[in-house]
């Protein structure tokens, strides 16, 4: 293991060593206290079962959960053991340690070590765990969605209106309206508990800055760990390090994919052709009459229109897909974009467009809400509308 | 969103434990078909509406008990307890040490504002433990005295406080041959105050339901822990988790608001029953087979015919009449429940207004209410929005 090279007056203040250790405990999730650290330096068993947890919650790959913590710290052991193997870690010794946590924490912190210097350990936890603030948006560029046409309001054949029926849907009403109520008082409580967990990752991105100043004491004092530990013997060049293994596919395969999926393609035509003819023999058996034929071309020319839209998404060679799914909101203080990465002008602007035809088929509703009410209220002459306080 | 269940009285405390591990049990129970995920997201729906979790993962029922007597509340307590598997609150719970010997007017106008507050009180810090309040759901018995009065009064007070919340009173009907002699007057005041201040009143005859033991589940001697774990299998059919009709991903939210905009929009019919198919001991579940469409079948007919069980259906009934459109829900329980809001109880309803009415021993006993400050003219009031609410169901 070849040794970090630091600057040797970084370190050089008293106490500055405790300092980067607790911030280093701080910054990781269910980092142990500062006092496992050294007991390791010193091989000490009692330290061993915390660093194997600790190792194991940073080489997990699942995210953190109840499920977690009930796992056998045998299992947990094994699990860090093939983890490190896969990742290449060098020192036989590790692989030797017993799993039921009794000796070993000296080994244990060289991989712990090892780990923070291959990457950014504590970033990465806390990238796991980021509280989610709702910065996220899902962008549907598809033409197809823009083009929806509100169906055709449900004309009711004209009749005796019964006063029921309206006390009906105003007790409809006023049940929607209490339900909105309580789900706002639940989102009031809600943020109170998402502030809360807010100030606990600003508590951990704290930690993780105060580390990265620390950083190098840190690595001078694990140069003292390295020290205490005999040399290995040089017989670890001969152990292979095994990595997961990646299946070769060759061509062949690719071509008996291929044929599958026009053998599917054929398949799926000739269905949807057999479906087509059935279904335009039984709808051309029912519903006559002027307003049927015109609701059935309406909605024809609706589906034309999404499939055209449909298809046209689909063939798109040229250009950059039109973007689609969730999106996170990043401040870039140098003005590249990544190819993935969208402009918030655009995004503005989209959506602006979408706000408007949203607002117009609102619009549009509430004018056949009015109509409706209006042809209510003068089909009973006797009826008093009084409407409820305060809107 | 969570169920705040308020359990009153004897009979609503007995209830209220049988719902709870009703629940529990089946929210935890091997039998399903599901994945572990669905069942996962299954329990977490139930366990989020009626318990609260504690440090040592014991789940804490969402419940207020409130009774006159130490007795039953103790018995329930340690019920609980004892199951190991859920728990109520240590304080959850108000209890006196007289009773109000089945006098309703004693629980509603002495016993109801003595203890407002601290009975208010328990109910606003179950509130608080919540994220957000589906409604209250509010156990009692129709006829005793202490479920009844102060259930009136609670209901009321719930309905002043938390005005934009949901509540269902939850009623049971006594047995047609009545154990407590002034039952039908209770009744009547019980039901005209809660048709006020409740949303919905969904009622549970026992006679029905003694049948059901008797006839569907093969058990020689009924007791009333019997009779409560149908009344809770029937209610935790109604509330356990189900599926939004648009999208399958996830389970509907709030589910006394569902229910509630479906079934009793119109303020003037509030009652509610319910009717579940299939009903039998376990000892025979291994020997069925079921189909959907025989079940649905059967609850059509008890629809039509306005029975309580899928046997012993009189078949000399009236032609059904239109009335305002009922929707029924699926639920991923083996169970189909169809909740409808046609009067099956109008018949019972002028029954009880008529013989009440021609008793000549009302005087007889009306005493015991002026006592405690219901006078004639509240009989009186009660009678007439109760005549009110049956003639509407007659014109539906």
């Amino acid at each position: 293991m070849r040794r970090r090279r630091v600057d040797p007056a970084a370190g050089a203040r008293a106490g500055a060593l405790p300092e980067a250790i607790a911030a280093l405990s701080r910054s990781l999730p269910s980092g142990p206290r500062p006092e496992i650290f050294r007991r390791a330096k010193f091989d000490r068993p009692e330290a061993t079962s915390a660093l194997w947890q600790l190792l194991f919650r940073v080489l997990s790959p699942l995210p953190a959960g109840n499920a977690l913590a009930s796992i056998a710290l045998e299992v947990q052991a094994r699990l860090v053991k093939s983890a490190l193997c896969s990742q290449g870690y060098p020192r036989l010794a590790l692989a030797q340690l017993p799993e039921d946590g009794s000796q070993g924490s000296r080994e244990l912190l060289l991989a712990l070590s090892w780990l923070l210097a291959r990457g950014p350990v504590p970033e990465q936890m806390l990238a796991q765990t980021r509280v989610p603030l709702g910065d996220e948006m899902t962008v549907c560029q598809c033409e197809a969605l823009a083009s929806l046409v509100p169906p055709a309001p449900h004309m009711e054949a004209e009749g005796p209106v019964d006063v029921r029926h309206v006390q009906w849907l105003m007790g409809k009403l006023r049940f929607r309206w209490r339900q909105l109520v309580s789900s706002q008082q639940e989102q009031c409580a809600l943020l109170s508990k998402l502030l809360r967990t807010l100030e606990r990752e600003s508590r951990r991105l704290e930690a993780v800055l105060a580390w990265r100043r620390a950083e190098p004491v840190f690595w001078q004092w694990m140069d003292t760990v390295l020290g205490t530990c005999a040399p290995e013997a040089p017989a670890a060049a001969s152990q292979p390090t095994f990595l997961p293994w990646v299946p070769e596919c060759g061509d062949g395969e690719l071509e008996l994919v291929v044929r599958e999926l026009q053998t599917l393609e054929e398949e799926l035509r000739e269905a949807v052709e057999r479906r087509r003819v059935a279904w335009e023999a039984k709808a051309r058996g029912c519903g006559r009459g002027p307003e049927w034929s015109a609701a059935r071309r309406a909605s024809r020319e609706t589906v034309e229109k999404e499939l055209g839209a449909l298809q046209r998404c689909w063939e798109q060679e040229s250009g950059p897909a039109p973007a689609h799914g969730p999106h996170r909101l990043v401040r870039r203080e140098d003005g590249a974009a990544g190819d993935r990465d969208l402009r918030a002008a655009e995004l503005i602007r989209t959506l602006r467009s979408q706000e408007a035809c949203l607002e117009a088929v609102l619009r549009q509703l509430q004018g056949q809400c009015r109509q409706e009410l209006a042809r209510l209220a003068g089909a009973l002459p006797g009826l008093i509308w009084i409407l409820p306080p305060g809107r | 969103m969570s169920i705040v269940t308020v359990q009153l009285g004897q009979c609503g405390n007995q209830i209220g434990f049988e719902v709870f591990d009703a629940l529990l049990s089946d929210s935890h129970s091997s039998q399903g078909l599901c994945c572990k995920r669905e069942n996962e997201a299954y329990q977490a729906s139930c366990k989020e509406r009626f318990f609260s979790e504690e440090e040592n993962g014991v789940p804490i029922a969402r419940a207020v008990l409130v009774d006159m007597e130490p007795k039953v509340i103790n018995q329930t307590l340690s019920k609980a307890a004892q199951s190991g598997r859920w728990k109520y609150g240590q304080h959850a719970c108000f209890c006196q040490k007289q009773g109000s010997g089945n006098n309703w007017a004693y629980g509603y106008s002495v016993h109801g504002p003595r203890h407002e507050e601290s009975i208010m009180n328990l109910i606003r810090k179950e509130v608080e433990k919540c994220d957000s309040v589906s409604g209250f759901f509010i156990i009692m018995s129709m006829a005793g005295g202490t479920g009844s009065g102060i259930g009136a009064f609670v209901t009321q007070n719930l309905q002043d406080q938390y005005s934009n919340s949901l509540k269902m009173n939850q009623i049971i009907w006594p047995y047609g041959t009545g154990e407590v002699i002034v039952q039908n007057y209770n009744s009547i005041l019980t039901l005209s105050h809660l048709y006020r201040s409740s949303d919905a009143l969904l009622v549970h005859e026992n006679d029905a339901v003694h049948k059901i033991c008797a006839k569907l589940m093969n058990i020689k001697q009924i007791s009333f822990s019997d009779i409560n774990q149908v009344l809770a299998h029937q209610l935790g059919s109604v509330f356990q988790p189900t599926y939004s009709a648009e999208s399958s991903f996830h389970y509907r939210r709030n589910p006394l608001g569902d229910l509630m905009e479906h079934l009793v929009p119109h303020p003037e019919f509030k009652m509610l029953s319910i009717r579940n198919v299939p009903h039998m001991s376990e000892n025979s579940l291994a020997y069925s087979t079921f189909t959907w469409a025989g079940l649905l079948k059967h609850l059509r007919q008890m629809l039509i015919s306005n029975a309580k069980m899928e046997e012993g259906i009189d078949w000399h009934v009236r032609p059904p009449l239109s009335g305002p459109p009922s929707l029924s829900k699926m639920s991923l329980n083996k169970d189909l429940h169809f909740n409808t809001s046609i009067a099956n109880l109008v018949i019972l309803r002028g029954k009880d207004v008529q013989s009440a009415d021609v008793g000549k021993k009302f005087r007889a006993y009306i005493h015991q209410y002026t006592k405690f400050g219901i006078e004639e003219e509240d009989f009186l009031d009660s009678f007439t929005s109760l005549e009110q609410v049956v003639a509407s169901y007659c014109n539906l």
